[in-house]
């Protein structure tokens, strides 16, 4: 905890150059976006487990504070892929640091050029539903709809840190872990490339999406009546979002192939990996000199990146019956009473 | 030309001086072309004593007088007064337990140090001539730039990496490395890609880019960080550096 106290008032004490502030927006951009992660693939996952409570899930997206979070969102994935493909490019030919500041800044003003028309294409969807009248949830049912997660975020946490304590009584705690021993790691090795390949893959997937469902069709087209679903040419009938994801998810290219669960099953994979591995070097920079902090760290990484693979996968793998789409119709109707 | 100097100071055997604290000096008559080194000795020397700090060579080959100069790490003996203007805020370097005044602890900065072995290793027995184990210039040139280091601890004092975990071996460390690991007459690469492969070697260097500007010898450190990691990548540092640095020095700022 000293340690990130210390990073963060001489980070805003030391006149580095743009350098520094690539690498703090990169991790601010991706922590919020490992944030959203979470939510997104376990309340993605209710449409096959949970209708109704998929129903509530998009429901709260539609309101004021997540369309707020939304254009945050959007913003933020556009600045890590950009500012990843820079640190990926210069880390595969070091020679090529004397252009690091440019493409810096190329980065920030290539995130403004693409966030203008996206912004404006999400103000398109934002005023049409406002607009139209449509019935919000209000803050406080938003806010009360995300304290299961906050619970689960604070039991997630408390549980990696007794098991850390466990660990710690049975096997003892490591203080020592400075340089010299000569046992280079393997692992380590490996997740640095990992984090530049899946990053660079991770780009086109995750622009594919962003454009998919929130700028052709907006979170709020979700619920639309009548509306052929994006990517295929399947109509949601009922107009509830368990319907719009089991059309997606059922509509099938080349007589057999099932392209958008296979494209959110690489998107999850890639995206839930490189997540909470990025969340392991966040965590593990400021808790080295706590060897329980530092192991509760990599368990929260690893429990986190689990729970989700596991969760979104069931879900991919799952089907979505008629029966869901009528649980969910029924519980559509009576979310604004 | 009138110049104010705010020092960070520290004495932790003074009561009320045992918490660091800032203290004003004024300076008159300064030269531009003054170094900032010169006008803390004129401090010391005629308007306050205690003032503590490190400097041996005072012309920047020994490294010693490194400190934070307006906000980014510097050697005192190298900045000119016309380099930093005439209020010049000095603090001791980030990350190292401060001593005194701007003296800080480097015994941390060269344990990291040692754990590379910057020191030549061969064993194989000496050419048949009994002189010297030549070397082409094109591969004399592949390690030319990471000689230049001069072990002031700028550069690892301005990492964020390190600022936040002391165990992290430091850009310096790996320059160092980099000296030997890149020598074609060297047989110790292997041991050391083996140091610097571990957790707190190489891989927390999040490409920050604050230590390269921070060089006074003008060392391309972030790049010599990144083709160490593209060595252990691919466990050898044959074929990593196709271009080098070349012969002459270029600034980094």
């Amino acid at each position: 905890m000293t340690s990130l106290v210390l990073t963060m008032t001489e980070l805003l004490r030391y006149r580095g150059a743009i350098g520094q502030w690539s690498w703090m927006l990169h991790r601010l951009s991706g922590l919020g976006v490992v944030l959203f992660l979470t939510l997104h693939v376990i309340d993605t996952s209710w449409a096959v487990f949970y209708p109704d409570l998929y129903v509530h899930a998009i429901a709260a997206y539609q309101s004021p504070l997540f369309t707020i979070g939304e254009f945050a969102l959007v913003a933020a994935v556009v600045y890590h892929a950009l500012n990843g493909i820079r640190v990926a490019v210069i880390d595969n030919r070091p020679r090529l640091w004397k252009y690091q500041q440019r493409a810096a800044y190329i980065v920030l003003g290539l995130t403004v050029l693409i966030l203008i028309p996206t912004f404006i294409l999400m103000f398109g969807h934002v005023l049409n539903f406002y607009g139209s009248g449509a019935p919000t949830l209000s803050l406080i049912e938003v806010l009360t709809a995300q304290a299961p997660f906050v619970a689960g975020f604070a039991v997630a946490i408390i549980a990696a840190i007794l098991f850390s304590l466990v660990f710690g009584l049975i096997a003892g705690n490591r203080k020592d872990v400075s340089v010299g021993k000569g046992t280079g790691s393997r692992l380590e090795r490996f997740w640095w490339s990992f984090m530049r390949v899946s990053g660079v893959l991770i780009v086109p997937l995750v622009f594919g999406h962003l454009a998919m469902v929130h700028l052709i069709q907006g979170v709020f087209d979700i619920t639309a009546a009548n509306f052929t679903v994006v990517g295929t040419d399947l109509v949601n009938q009922t107009g509830t979002a368990v319907e719009f994801v089991a059309q997606r998810w059922n509509y099938q290219i080349f007589g057999a192939v099932a392209i958008w669960r296979l494209y959110d099953i690489a998107l999850l994979s890639l995206a839930v990996i490189h997540g909470f591995n990025g969340l392991r070097y966040v965590l593990t920079d400021y808790t080295m000199s706590s060897p329980v902090l530092r192991r509760a760290s990599i368990y929260l990484c690893v429990i986190g990146a689990v729970i989700l693979l596991v969760l979104g996968a069931g879900a991919l793998l799952g089907t979505i019956d008629q029966s869901a789409i009528e649980i969910a119709t029924h519980a559509a109707e009576n979310l604004h009473r | 030309m009138d110049v104010t100097f705010r020092i960070r100071r520290f004495n932790p055997e003074i009561p009320g001086k045992n918490k660091p604290y800032w203290q004003e000096f004024h300076l008159t008559d300064v030269e531009e072309t003054d170094r900032v080194l010169e006008l803390m000795h004129r401090i010391k020397w005629e308007q306050d004593g205690t003032l503590t700090l490190r400097r041996a060579c005072a012309h920047g080959v020994c490294g010693s007088d490194a400190m934070r100069i307006n906000g980014v790490n510097r050697l005192a003996c190298k900045v000119l007064a016309r380099d930093v203007g005439n209020r010049i805020q000095v603090e001791p370097l980030i990350g190292l337990p401060v001593l005194k005044d701007l003296v800080v602890d480097m015994e941390p900065f060269f344990a990291n140090y040692r754990a590379v072995m910057p020191y030549f290793i061969n064993d194989s027995p000496v050419p048949a001539d009994g002189r010297e184990r030549r070397q082409s210039q094109e591969d004399r040139e592949k390690f030319d730039d990471t000689t230049k280091c001069i072990l002031c601890a700028a550069c690892t004092t301005s990492c964020p990496s390190y600022w936040a975990n002391g165990q992290y071996v430091g850009p310096a460390a790996i320059v160092q490395a980099h000296r030997f690991i890149f020598d074609s007459r060297d047989e110790g690469a292997q041991e050391r890609l083996e140091v610097l492969g571990e957790p707190n070697g190489v891989w927390r260097c999040r490409t920050i880019y604050n230590c390269t500007p921070a060089c006074p010898r003008g060392i391309q450190v972030t790049r010599a960080i990144g083709e160490v990691k593209l060595a252990i990548r691919s466990g050898s540092p044959e074929g990593i550096i196709e271009e080098s640095v070349g012969p002459v020095a270029s600034s980094n700022s």
